[in-house]
């Protein structure tokens, strides 16, 4: 790639910074560190709690260390499938049992699979959680699905890979994101998996699936909210303590991603999609390494966090040529992407995006930053994060995430004090070595021609 | 985007409103007794404690000398306030053939303002930690902000300069345009959300509340600045106009700041403009299948009118919505997604309004089970009204609707959306703290009666849209007054969508 001067005319977004007072300081907004307790039971379960009685709700969350970077080969889209079953019986729970437990009595719950991770959530009035603690337990140890409840769970997740992958108008795109991406790390096979994958997956698959990977040494329970601490540690040692923890090793992942050695590009194209869209990634460290992954975020938030940011004013706003714009740090266990999007306005075309995603970053990376701006998106990153803490459920994910993905759960409160020292000097370095000093994948979205229009 | 995680299940709507005490139903359960020889582990979950006690924020009403409606509910605990400055109208005031008006002028409003620029704007909003969003609904539009509590005033300020001074430059109206058609063919792509507009259709004829509320990319283009001028000065007016702020904030604080961003907002002498008539007799067909040429899966909605927000039946449709369809046990979620595998989700809401409301069911499946999902859809409708709800069901549903109105509760935005819906619609705000014994108070009877009177088969409205290829034949094998339409070819303009002139293909 080349560094090149830019136009006059972007300067514009400069003096959107430059002209504005003195900003407050971002760092007058300090965040109340969580208080968060930790332990590890003998079996090797991470337990993690935070008392907090601003509800009578109380989030029980279990988090497994495996994604679908653990699919079995040629089962992709295993580890999300097998998610699904978690809700299924078990050996002295019913089929959706876990439903009665949370719905029913005025609480929810819900899972998700992730590249690296599995997490199963409840949010429950708080005199629920010593039977959440029990039924979460039992599914770890006692998980005893059958062929019907396996075909028919089965038959849903293919209805929600049409619903997210065929019938959303960039869901291809999105899809095709990760096996563009890598090259040998598992990360690229999507998590959602493919039809033909799911329909060759078995019974026997999940039992081995279970056996391999759902033990408590592969877990972290985190539970936030309205509890007696006391209380909760002998529920804990009561209900978990007793499963026993493998002898065998847990699998782990070791394919190394090597360094891009070229620019590549791909095109995809979209019977659907009204307009074209295109995605431009860069290979980033794993999340743990927050020197780096943390001034990648504000860099990210800099580009497309608000109307304010960079891409949305240049692309969107002055340019006009992108209907929505879009760049993510995706920091995860291992190597991650950093990843800007647009989808076109009418009439354009992806060389056009492209070459001003390019000037933009560019830019970023070796010119000023205006004070006002860095300490904007300082603000808003912060408030966002004040916001997310207002409930159980919300801290117990930012605890989930630290634990899992950021390095420990320590990561919740420090990542936020690296956050405000952040410097022009960091947000530079980390862009010049990882993505303008780097290279490149970019996919083409095109709507398929043929006059197949959406209703007038 | 994001890392992909992908869920268990999508989260259900959020539906209706309204809370005080958590309840438990520790009938649910059984005594934990027996257990697992060798480990002690038990084999039936541990039964409940006591139920804790929700506490309900108490909302604090003050209305300025102009008119202007001023709502605080303290929630401390985190230094955050959400600040909404509401209107009672919304998209039902859109004039014939210009559908998106309201939304487009609510849209414009942060697009310039008393010297300040959109970019200029969106800075200094961002710079605050929030940002600036503003939207036409129906019955309201609203402009908010969520932001720590010391840029609170900073916040406020920006807020009633976008609201009382917008600038509604030509340039910024052209922007909006292309950007809102772009945002139209982007929606309307979409197998449900095309069905849905077209169920309103269906629903609501030609009134107020039939149209595209985000418009049509024929209507927005005919829409000039003076029309948005226009529907500004008739309807942006401090006694049409509520302001909410929760969270950090006590009622004299809010008081305070109200009256120094708005206190001096003029109320114009004209009288408030009266809302229309929210709807007409439709002309479309009872089952309309729409083609999407090669779409992924058909989305399949059936809609029914419904009473409007202040009817005395509003507790028994939202507590017959949460049996029907208002969550993951739901029976619609129940029938189509758990027992038979056809969909991702199935659900169903309740939109009640201000002059009619909307009962509508969704679910999108695999193109050929359109013809199936449709008939379990109908059938769940016609269930509610051929037998009485089990009471066992029916305390679960309701438990369900009163968990998630609490935890709606918690979180400043949250707060802020309960309260304006009640002030939207002129409910007393002493109603957030009496949700449960209005829930409770609904009984299988009652939910009976209504499905007999609102939810008839005869008023069904059902739309398909998907690759009809794959499920025209069968669906008009069973249902043969089905009529077939071509998504090029609709008019979303058209109350029955056929174009007024010109060449759409009915079949």
């Amino acid at each position: 790639m080349t560094k090149r001067l830019r136009p006059a005319v972007l300067l514009a977004s400069l003096t959107l910074f430059a002209a504005l007072s003195p900003p407050l300081a971002a760092t007058e907004l300090s965040i109340p560190p969580i208080q968060y307790h930790q332990r590890i039971l003998p079996n090797g379960l991470q337990v993690i709690s935070v008392e907090d009685h601003a509800s009578p709700n109380v989030a029980v969350q279990m988090w497994y260390h495996v994604g679908s970077k653990d699919d079995p080969e040629g089962r992709s889209g295993f580890a999300h499938l097998f998610e699904h079953l978690m809700f299924k019986s078990t050996k002295h729970m019913h089929a959706e049992q876990m439903d009665r437990l949370t719905e029913d009595v005025g609480g929810a719950n819900n899972a998700s699979t992730g590249d690296d991770v599995t997490n199963y959530f409840e949010i429950v009035p708080s005199n629920y959680l010593q039977t959440l603690l029990w039924a979460e337990a039992e599914r770890l140890s006692n998980l005893n699905v059958d062929e019907p409840n396996f075909k028919s769970e089965r038959a849903v997740v293919e209805e929600e890979y049409r619903q997210s992958v065929l019938a959303n108008p960039y869901g291809k795109l999105f899809n095709a994101i990760d096996p563009y991406s890598y090259t040998v790390h598992p990360y690229k096979r999507p998590t959602i998996g493919s039809i033909e994958d799911l329909e060759a997956a078995s019974l026997q698959n999940v039992i081995d699936f279970h056996n391999t990977f759902y033990r408590p040494d592969n877990a972290t329970l985190i539970v936030a909210g309205d509890f007696d601490p006391k209380q909760l540690d002998a529920w804990v040692d009561q209900y978990f303590g007793w499963i026993p923890k493998p002898a065998t090793p847990i699998p782990q992942v070791t394919a190394q991603e090597p360094v891009r050695k070229k620019n590549l590009s791909y095109t995809v194209t979209s019977a659907t999609a009204p307009l074209p869209a295109v995605a431009i990634t860069w290979l980033i460290p794993p999340a743990a390494d927050s020197a780096d992954i943390v001034p990648l975020q504000v860099a990210a938030a800099l580009l497309s966090q608000g109307d304010s940011s960079r891409l949305y004013q240049s692309l969107v706003y002055r340019h006009q040529i992108a209907q929505q714009v879009g760049v993510d740090a995706d920091g995860r266990a291992g190597p991650g992407l950093f990843t800007a999007y647009a989808i076109l306005a009418s009439g354009h075309q992806p060389a056009e995006a492209e070459k001003l995603l390019h000037e933009e970053i560019i830019w970023l990376a070796t010119q000023p930053i205006p004070a006002a701006e860095l300490d904007k998106v300082k603000t808003q990153l912060l408030t966002e994060e004040l916001r997310q803490r207002q409930t159980a459920q919300g801290i117990a994910f930012a605890l989930g995430q630290a634990s899992l993905i950021d390095g420990g759960a320590e990561h919740v409160n420090t990542d936020l004090a690296a956050l405000q020292k952040v410097t022009e000097a960091d947000v530079h370095r980390v862009l010049q070595k990882y993505v303008t000093g780097a290279h490149s994948v970019t996919i083409d979205y095109l709507p398929q021609a043929a006059g197949k229009g959406a209703a007038k | 985007m994001s890392r992909t995680m992908i869920s268990h299940h999508m989260p259900a709507l959020r539906l209706a409103v309204f809370t005080a005490v958590m309840l438990a139903t520790g009938g649910a359960l059984a005594t934990p007794a027996a257990a697992d020889a060798g480990y002690g582990f038990p084999t039936v979950p541990p039964a409940p404690g006591p139920a804790p006690k929700l506490s309900v924020p108490t909302p604090f009403a003050q209305i300025l000398p102009n008119g202007l409606q001023v709502i605080s509910v303290l929630r401390a605990g985190m230094p955050l306030v959400t600040a909404q400055l509401v209107l009672r109208s919304g998209g039902e005031m859109d004039p014939p053939q210009l559908a998106g008006l309201a939304d487009l002028t609510a849209n414009l409003l942060t697009k310039g303002a008393v010297g300040k620029t959109a970019p200029q704007i969106a800075a200094a909003a961002e710079t605050l930690g929030g940002s600036l969003t503003a939207a036409a609904g129906w019955d309201e539009s609203a402009v908010g902000i969520t932001v720590t509590t010391p840029k609170l005033p900073q916040a406020l300020g920006l807020l009633a300069e976008v609201v009382r001074q917008p600038d509604f430059s030509a340039d910024e109206l052209k922007r909006a345009q292309a950007q809102a058609v772009d945002d139209l063919h982007l929606m309307l792509s979409r197998p449900t959300a095309l069905a849905s507009l077209a169920a309103s259709r269906g629903v609501f004829g030609d009134g107020a509340y039939g149209h595209s509320r985000s418009g049509t990319p024929t209507s927005i283009a005919r829409i000039s600045r003076a029309d948005v001028q226009q529907l500004h000065a008739r309807l942006y007016r401090p006694d049409n106009a509520i302001l909410i702020l929760t969270g950090d904030i006590t009622p004299a604080q809010a008081q305070q700041l109200a009256q120094t961003s708005f206190g001096d907002w003029q109320k114009p002498s004209a009288p408030l403009p009266q809302r229309p008539v929210g709807t007409t007799a439709s002309r479309m067909p009872a089952l309309l299948l729409i083609d999407q040429h090669g779409a992924g899966q058909a989305g399949v909605v059936a809609a029914h009118a419904a009473p409007p927000r202040n009817s005395a039946d509003y507790y028994v449709g939202t507590v017959a919505n949460a049996v029907l369809g208002g969550s993951y046990s739901a029976r619609l979620n129940e029938e189509i997604r758990i027992k038979r595998g056809l969909s991702y989700g199935a659900n169903s809401r309740l939109q009640a309004l201000g002059d009619a409301g909307m009962w509508l069911a969704s679910a999108q499946t695999k193109n050929p089970s359109a013809p199936q999902v449709v008939d379990l859809m109908l059938g769940e409708f016609k269930r509610l009204g051929g037998s009485k709800v089990d009471a066992q069901e029916l305390a679960a549903r309701k438990a369900t609707l009163i968990g998630g109105y609490g935890r709606s509760l918690e979180t400043t935005a949250g707060l802020a959306e309960e309260v304006g819906e009640l002030a939207v619609y002129g409910v007393k705000l002493g109603e957030i703290g009496k949700y449960i014994e209005q829930v409770q108070a609904v009984t299988p009877k009652q939910i009976q009666a209504y499905a007999h009177r609102h939810l008839d088969a005869d008023g069904s409205k059902v739309v398909v849209v998907g690759d009809a290829a794959q499920f025209g034949d069968a669906i008009r094998k069973r249902h043969p007054q089905a009529v077939l339409m071509e998504s090029t070819a609709l008019d979303l303009d058209s109350p029955d969508l056929q174009p007024v002139v010109g060449s759409g293909t009915t079949r």
